[in-house]
């Protein structure tokens, strides 16, 4: 029993440690908080996509204008039911609300303010960088149909390198994510297959493959599985180092997710709809889009329209769609064209507190 | 936690003093309220748990559980495979880390010198400090990767004529790796009851039995062991528990499939999983509805052990009344 006594009085001990160092610690950043006045606080949630661009427009707006951005990257959807839940300032999603999503979030805007594509990473042992796919065939990798990297339909369009015999292990993200719904709504328009059996969504039953957690998780098991194929924002396979496809446009050409393919997908569609939606998944045929890379994608910010925040969010929304471009070539975040920046600015005005 | 002691509890306590002591009021009130706080906020739970599940109940009615089907794009859901791949994989758990946590448990309170002891006994229960998402992580990038090169092919290659362990899979993300995360989640809980179960022991029985010319095997499977026979069922139930409920470790490492199959080392998914892995970023009333109704089974599966470990614990506690 004695044992027992003197283990609780250390266990209590410890724990009192611990609150003394923790108050000490909270009272450091009170003090500092207080100390550093700054303008005023925006907080806001959401997307992982654009989470490397924004990252950069904390740091720089915070130095320019005085005001805190704090960004929790939980995912389009998180950041979805931050804003309906008012929790959050702004949210951001990839994928655009869905009606029921709008009527949820009541009296909710979003707006287009960063652009940029889903790559397709690789692991294939000795294999160089950029090999190239098409949307077909990813489509039916995906469907489970096509199960080795030897295939004669893959080994038909890279013939400068003889393809492995060895399975293909496709991997899909499990959580709920806008990267997939741009991944999945190009697959819908590559294979008529896949549109009747799976169809886009920020979630769907996969028929083939594994799941991973978020874009972290797709990329560790790529990196540690050889064979494996999986997708993600294309500054994520650049700062993990993977390879990534070249994939086919319409054109026929094979395009590299790079700036000059992002810009010219871009051009795909400038009619905004009611609710500020820009499609230019997968371009239509034709020489403006020669190249194209297929799988781009808009990322929305998401704002309440009646919101207290007004005065501060709507110069930084304005700031992030003109200055804060210029951030955006260095993590392969093409700046928005301008049509998207005078919609933004039109939309911003119905924001008010 | 067995061993039921005769005690004045209630009012009765403090009234029967003769003098009235505001101190014991105030614990009596104190603690009442606690009790009652668990019990209310349960029902509170399970109300807005079955209230928000019932779009999906109306919709999809018991059939919900034998329906192998997650698509939201077909407004079709169903917890078959979630409800599998919950019970292989928390079970499997269970089965690898009973005998584990009874060893070290018996290591460190009959075996081990003093200094080990002191050593290893903390180091175990650090284990359970990991936060799940580093254990996940961890599973990802080396534990996965190890499956695939070494542990799948040698199971197969030994134990291949069960058809749990099929052919070595490419890679890592799959039930076992679930099963391993959680047996690592449930050793340090149920190994850390067990030695306060062992050192609980009566010295006199132990040392009677070593008397008596018992070997020290023959003391532990004689005295320790059916002393402590209902405690390590209860600690079982607990670190069963913790099994079924992990969420994040297990999303990370289970591969998220629909499917379910015979093989450990394809992918599958459990209920806490799936909730975990969609809730946020559910697109449709109904997804997010049938995602609480995976909650609802969730909830009724924690009372069910919970049940079953009380009715186990009294009666082997009744059985060995020592």
């Amino acid at each position: 029993m004695r044992a027992f006594a003197t283990r609780r009085k250390r266990f209590f001990g410890g724990i009192s440690v611990l609150l003394v160092a923790a108050s000490a610690v909270a009272a450091l950043s009170v003090s500092v908080a207080q100390a550093r006045s700054s303008a005023g606080e925006l907080k806001g949630a959401g997307a992982t996509f654009p989470a490397p661009l924004i990252a950069v427009w904390q740091q720089r707006y915070e130095a320019a204008k005085d005001v805190k951005i704090t960004y929790n990257p939980i995912g389009s959807g998180g950041g979805i039911t931050a804003i309906t839940n008012k929790t959050v300032d702004f949210g951001a999603s990839d994928a655009p609300l869905t009606p029921d999503q709008f009527n949820a979030c009541n009296g909710c805007v979003q707006l287009p303010w960063v652009l940029s594509a889903t790559s397709i990473m690789y692991n294939i042992p000795g294999a160089p960088n950029n090999l190239r796919i098409t949307g077909a065939i990813l489509a039916d990798i995906y469907l489970g149909k096509i199960k080795n990297w030897n295939d004669p339909r893959i080994q038909r369009i890279n013939r400068g390198f003889t393809m492995p015999d060895r399975a293909i292990t496709p991997v899909y993200r499990s959580d709920s994510s806008g990267t997939t719904y741009n991944y999945t709504s190009y697959l819908n328009t590559a294979s008529r297959e896949w549109k009747s059996r799976v169809g886009k969504g920020t979630t769907v039953n996969w028929p083939a493959g594994v799941g991973a957690r978020g874009s972290s998780g797709v990329s560790g098991v790529i990196s540690r599985t050889e064979g494996a194929l999986g997708y993600a924002d294309v500054a994520y396979a650049l700062k993990n180092k993977l390879k990534f496809f070249s994939v086919q446009n319409r054109a026929g050409n094979f395009a590299r997710p790079g700036l000059v393919g992002i810009r010219a997908a871009a051009q795909a569609d400038r009619k905004f709809s009611p609710t500020n939606e820009l499609s230019i998944v997968n371009p239509p045929p034709g020489k403006r889009f020669r190249k194209a890379y297929p799988i781009c994608t808009y990322s929305y910010v998401l704002l309440r329209i009646q919101s207290q925040q007004a005065a501060l969010l709507k110069p930084f929304v304005t700031w992030a769609l003109t200055s804060g471009q210029a951030f955006g070539p260095a993590l392969v975040f093409q700046p928005v064209p301008k049509y998207v920046v005078e919609r933004g600015k039109t939309t911003l005005r119905r924001v008010h507190p | 936690m067995s061993v039921a002691q005769e005690q004045v509890s209630g009012p009765a306590a403090f009234k029967r003093r003769g003098r009235f002591r505001p101190g014991d009021a105030v614990l009596y009130v104190v603690t009442l309220l606690a009790a009652v706080t668990s019990v209310v906020l349960l029902t509170l739970i399970t109300r807005e748990v079955l209230a928000d599940a019932w779009p999906a109940m109306d919709k999809f009615g018991l059939k919900f559980l034998t329906t192998q089907a997650w698509d939201q794009n077909k407004e079709l859901f169903g917890a078959r495979s979630f409800i599998f791949g919950t019970v292989v994989t928390s079970f499997g758990a269970l089965i690898l880390a009973t005998p584990i946590s009874i060893a070290i448990a018996l290591f460190l309170t009959e075996l081990a010198p003093r200094w080990i002891r002191s050593v290893v006994g903390p180091l175990v229960e650090l284990l359970a400090a990991v936060p799940t998402v580093v254990l996940g992580l961890w599973g990802i990038l080396i534990l996965g990767p190890f499956i695939v090169s070494t542990l799948a092919p040698a199971l197969h290659g030994a134990l291949g004529f069960l058809p749990i362990f099929g052919p070595p899979p490419p890679v890592g993300s799959s039930m076992f790796a679930a099963i391993l995360i959680l047996t690592i989640m449930m050793v340090p809980i149920i190994s850390s009851l067990c030695r306060e179960l062992f050192l609980g022991v009566p010295s006199e029985l132990k040392d009677g039995a070593l008397a008596l010319g018992a070997t020290r095997w023959e003391m532990v499977r004689g005295v320790v062991f059916p002393y402590a026979r209902a405690g390590i069922a209860a600690a079982m139930i607990l670190g069963l528990g913790r099994a079924i409920g992990e969420a994040i470790a297990v999303t990370q490492v289970i591969g998220a499939s629909v499917a379910i199959n015979t093989s450990l080392f394809e992918p599958g998914d459990t209920l806490a999983s799936r909730i975990a892995g969609q809730y946020q970023g559910a697109d449709t009333a109904l997804q997010v509805s049938s995602l609480v109704y995976l909650a609802v089974i969730l909830l009724v599966f924690s009372l069910v052990t919970n049940i079953i470990a009380q009715i186990v614990v009294r009666r082997v506690a009744g059985r060995h009344r020592v």
